[in-house]
């Protein structure tokens, strides 16, 4: 995992054919962008068809305002500030659909072979108490409010250092530190019937 | 016991590397595009002159709209007290029109002799 600070921009060259109009150089910045997004964007709804229908969002957003954006942040920031913002803004309209979230998240999590433990201790026990582990950290990131949830992820899973995630959310590092702070005390609660009973 | 804050980094960064189907992202950018087409046809059309005032004014800050508010209620009131006000309309003194009515016992004695030429009795 990265902390320390991303170079000013690997992709400038793409940034402004980009903004002079080539479609093909935005594609390409979909290309790179787009895992990471949709990594974001997935562990804050849980939902597939809606972190589709957000991603179009997102990009969409992104090339109408391409001609606007004049480099003061580097084009990653950017991307995640359009991101972030309407994340949470859906997030706020939809929070009735968060226990039907969790369910398809399980189904992705036994899924996905980036979950599974390949070290050679592995086993078929240990695997299923990680499994059960994910399933509850799942559910306590989904019980967080959407600003701490947002920053786990932005920190935990996508890797941003402090610094960046503040630029990002436009706020300050302190109340970035103090929100990272508490959700992992919540996590840390939510996780302990299971930690004990497993490990 | 409860997990360190370390081990709960460890659990969420696992979720790192959650990414779509191989062929998720062609189908994205062909949806994409198609998107994009659509949106273009749609400013096309007479759309296209409102567009640009429609994203001007949603541009607009707050700020903005109360300086304009303002700078309307102010126009209002320089006309309200510029325009005169008690002003009488002069209109055209009417011709008066004078009315003869002729009786219906005169009628009776019209004289055939003098018929006009186009066969319209004189009176």
């Amino acid at each position: 995992m990265f902390r320390q600070s991303r170079p000013p921009d690997p992709y400038q060259d793409l940034v402004s054919r980009a903004k002079d109009g080539d479609t093909r150089a935005f594609d390409a910045l979909i290309l790179k962008y787009g895992d990471k997004l949709f990594g974001l964007v997935y562990s804050m709804t849980s939902h597939k068809e809606d972190t589709h229908d957000l991603l179009q969002e997102i990009f969409a957003k992104a090339y109408q305002s391409l001609p606007k954006f004049q480099g003061k942040s580097t084009f990653y920031t950017w991307i995640y500030q359009i991101a972030t913002n309407r994340t949470l803004n859906f997030l706020k309209k939809r929070k009735n659909r968060a226990t039907s979230s969790i369910n398809e998240m399980e189904e992705a999590i036994h899924q996905n072979p980036a979950l599974i433990d390949t070290t050679n201790d592995a086993n078929p026990e240990r695997q299923s108490s990680i499994n059960e582990l994910q399933i509850k950290l799942n559910e306590a990131l989904m019980k967080l409010s959407e600003s701490h949830r947002m920053v786990v992820t932005l920190f935990d899973i996508q890797g941003l250092s402090h610094k960046e995630i503040a630029q990002v959310l436009n706020s300050s590092e302190g109340t970035i530190r103090s929100r990272l702070h508490y959700a992992h005390l919540q996590l840390q609660s939510a996780l302990q019937e299971t930690w004990e009973e497993r490990f | 016991m409860k997990p360190s804050v370390e081990q709960i980094s460890n659990l969420l960064s696992q979720r790192s590397n959650l990414r779509p189907e191989e062929d998720y992202w062609q189908d994205f950018l062909r949806e994409f595009h198609h998107n994009q087409r659509m949106e273009a046809a749609a400013k096309s059309a007479p759309s296209a002159f409102v567009e640009p005032l429609r994203s001007w004014f949603s541009e607009v800050s707050p700020s903005k709209w109360a300086y304009g508010a303002g700078l309307a209620y102010a126009t209002a009131a320089i006309a309200f007290f510029l325009v005169p006000r008690g002003v009488e309309i002069n209109t055209m003194p009417s011709t008066p029109v004078n009315h003869q009515v002729v009786p219906a016992h005169s009628l009776e004695q019209l004289d055939p002799s003098s018929e006009g030429y186009a066969g319209e009795q004189v009176f």
